[in-house]
């Protein structure tokens, strides 16, 4: 082991402390500062369009290092209870990728640590004092983070047998639980700054650091990040998979990145599934903490940008539901479902354009008049959220449904009570896809505001009703099921393609919504208690914004090809 | 297997049974999630309130 790996993580641990004790110096007890225009350091360039690329490109790292240990623990464990030496080494090719991750994610945390202590020293100051000895903390837990990421990477081999297995699989769970400690503690800054809780209105410090953490935004975001980074995981490591698909001639390497790929698109999915629902959760906690904020997000200038959401979120689900519908054809047993596929594209088609369409359009006085008013005398019902929840809950019980049928694909069920277990579960989706239906129509258009807010929960609930009865009843009826051959390895090469979407898609999706939720706090750096009197303390222009996200993206992309040159020396070596 | 050695009217019985079953679970769960939201219904789901 070279000295640089143990020097990499010392060096943010050391940067920050530094900085925190800076910061510390600048402050005083009591009230939050109040910068004016002139305190505020001027580099020639947008301050706030330098931490925007540096923040953005160490959360994406970041997002892919927290989520890939996870799966690459979960994918360990079942080579144990399997004896399947497969997983055991797509295990260590997930983590041997995502090696290089850790590196590019300290080197952007330093550099971002620096560019806010250097441009925004009033806040960064005031925070510094507000969460007091957690930085210490998480010091602690990054230099924890690194030392059982490179216990765990390289005593691969030594712990393979045996009682020893479960010893490396106990520096994995360590390695992922400071993974989510680290995330949780970095969480509780952000959610501080957009509700913040534990100080007065001023911003003196009246309750305890738990206080000051947790906050009415700290839960959910928690539960939304965690969530999304395991989906962006899946996402990126599949675009690795493909890309090793795409590229190697053997046929043992063709049906190991296939199967690779597979697996990464199955995290990417599942994890997706539920991720909308954490996305309300956030949003609802955004409405109860404030209504101006709520309203600021979906309400007025950043409502639009939940269109572009929606087209991202469409281009996922058709691409992962596409890669499901091109790998079917690796079992001959496909052949019983392939009827359904096209009602499924049919329900993911109508659900994205009735998501995508919008309910205030701005147009000028000889539009409107043709139009006869703001909104469309048809499509105007399909522009508000009752509409759109029935859209994404119908679509994401569709690409369960795509799923469920490509898991059944290469399996003919044995047990006696088929019959029943099928009806079961034709009846649990029909009857779950008119509720949501009925629900979103008639407590959604005919009845008062609170019962359409709160209508909304039983078309959440019906959609994981579905899911989880689905799990439920395929474990029980395929339990021995007999086995049809897989062909892996035989998939079409535009299968790949649609691997290489979803991180593309994925990655500006996660820039988007970054964007919405810190336009959110307005000209504040912390909501109501200390304001924002830098040269940007207003909410950038969607085209300006749109084109900074793309910026990030393409950088984040090159940053990741870096990494799959280096995962792909690495796996040659 | 069932499907082969049952006549049509054990099928149907299955698919109603599952079909009742199914609109059962949703409705209870429909006024479950409501109430719990201090939102109750009423027996034919129009809001109490």
């Amino acid at each position: 082991m070279s000295i640089s790996l143990w020097v990499k993580p010392l060096v943010l641990p050391l940067l920050l402390l530094l900085l925190g004790m800076t910061g510390l110096a600048w402050g005083v007890d009591g009230a939050a500062p109040q910068p004016l225009r002139g305190d505020y350091p001027d580099i020639g360039i947008s301050s706030r369009a330098v931490v925007w690329v540096l923040a953005q490109l160490h959360l994406f790292f970041g997002a892919l290092i927290l989520a890939v240990p996870l799966f690459v623990l979960v994918i360990e464990f079942l080579g144990i209870i399997t004896g399947d030496q497969r997983y055991d080494d797509m295990a260590r090719e997930f983590l041997k990728i995502s090696l290089v991750g850790f590196t590019l994610t300290a080197i952007f945390g330093i550099i971002l640590t620096i560019a806010l202590f250097g441009l925004y020293p009033q806040l960064m100051s005031y925070l510094a004092r507000v969460f007091d000895g957690q930085w210490l903390v998480y010091l602690g837990v990054f230099l924890l983070e690194n030392i059982f990421l490179y216990a765990y990477y390289y005593s691969w081999d030594r712990l393979r047998e045996g009682r020893q297995k479960w010893g490396h699989l106990g520096l994995g769970v360590m390695l992922n639980l400071s993974g989510v400690a680290i995330m949780v503690l970095a969480n509780a800054w952000v959610t501080f700054m957009m509700a913040p809780s534990g100080i007065t209105t001023d911003g003196t410090v009246v309750g305890d650091i738990w206080d000051v953490m947790h906050g009415p935004l700290w839960h959910p975001m928690n539960l939304h990040r965690f969530i999304a980074n395991i989906a962006y995981g899946g996402a990126v490591v599949g675009a690795y998979a493909a890309f090793k698909f795409l590229s190697s001639r053997d046929l043992a390497a063709r049906a190991h990145y296939d199967w690779m790929g597979y697996t990464s698109n199955f995290i990417a999915i599942l994890a997706f599934l539920p991720l909308p629902f954490a996305g309300y959760w956030l949003m609802a906690e955004i409405y109860a903490y404030s209504q101006q904020m709520g309203i600021t997000a979906m309400g007025g200038i950043l409502a639009w940008l939940f269109i572009i959401q929606a087209v991202l979120i469409g281009t996922i689900l058709l691409a992962g539901n596409f890669y499901l519908w091109s790998g079917m054809s690796r079992s001959e047993g496909a052949v019983r479902y392939q009827w359904l596929i096209k009602y499924i594209a049919l329900v993911l088609v109508a659900g994205f354009l009735v998501w995508v369409t919008p309910h205030t359009l701005i147009l000028t006085a000889a539009e409107r008049a043709a139009l006869g008013g703001s909104h469309h005398p048809v499509l105007g019902p399909l522009g508000i959220m009752p509409a759109k929840n029935i859209a994404v809950n119908l679509m994401l019980i569709a690409t369960f449904l795509s799923f469920q049928l490509y898991r059944r694909a290469d399996k003919v069920v044995a047990v006696p009570w088929a019959a029943a277990g099928n009806a079961l579960m034709t009846a649990i989706y029909l009857v779950a896809i008119a509720n949501i239906i009925f629900v979103g129509v008639y407590y959604g258009y005919f009845t008062n505001t609170v019962y359409k807010v709160g209508s909304s929960v039983i078309q959440v609930v019906s959609t994981l009703v579905v899911i989880v009865s689905g799990i439920i009843i395929d474990s029980l009826m395929f339990k021995n099921a007999k086995k049809l051959p897989s062909h892996w390895g035989q998939v079409s090469n535009r299968s790949q393609y649609a691997l290489f979407a979803l991180p593309v898609a994925y990655t500006w999706l996660m820039g988007l919504m970054g964007y919405v939720r810190s336009s959110v706090k307005t000209h504040w750096h912390i909501y109501g208690v200390m304001k924002d009197n830098s040269p940007d303390n207003y909410i950038p222009t969607i085209g300006y914004a749109g084109n900074m996200i793309t910026l990030v993206t393409v950088l984040f992309l090159l940053g990741l090809l870096f990494m799959f040159w280096i995962a792909d020396r690495r796996v040659k070596a | 297997m069932l499907t082969k050695k049952t006549g049509i009217a054990t099928l149907v019985m299955i698919w109603v049974g599952a079909l009742a079953v199914s609109l059962l679970g949703f409705y209870l769960l429909n006024h479950g999630i409501m109430s719990m939201q201090g939102l109750p219904l009423n027996l034919d789901l129009t809001p109490a309130q």
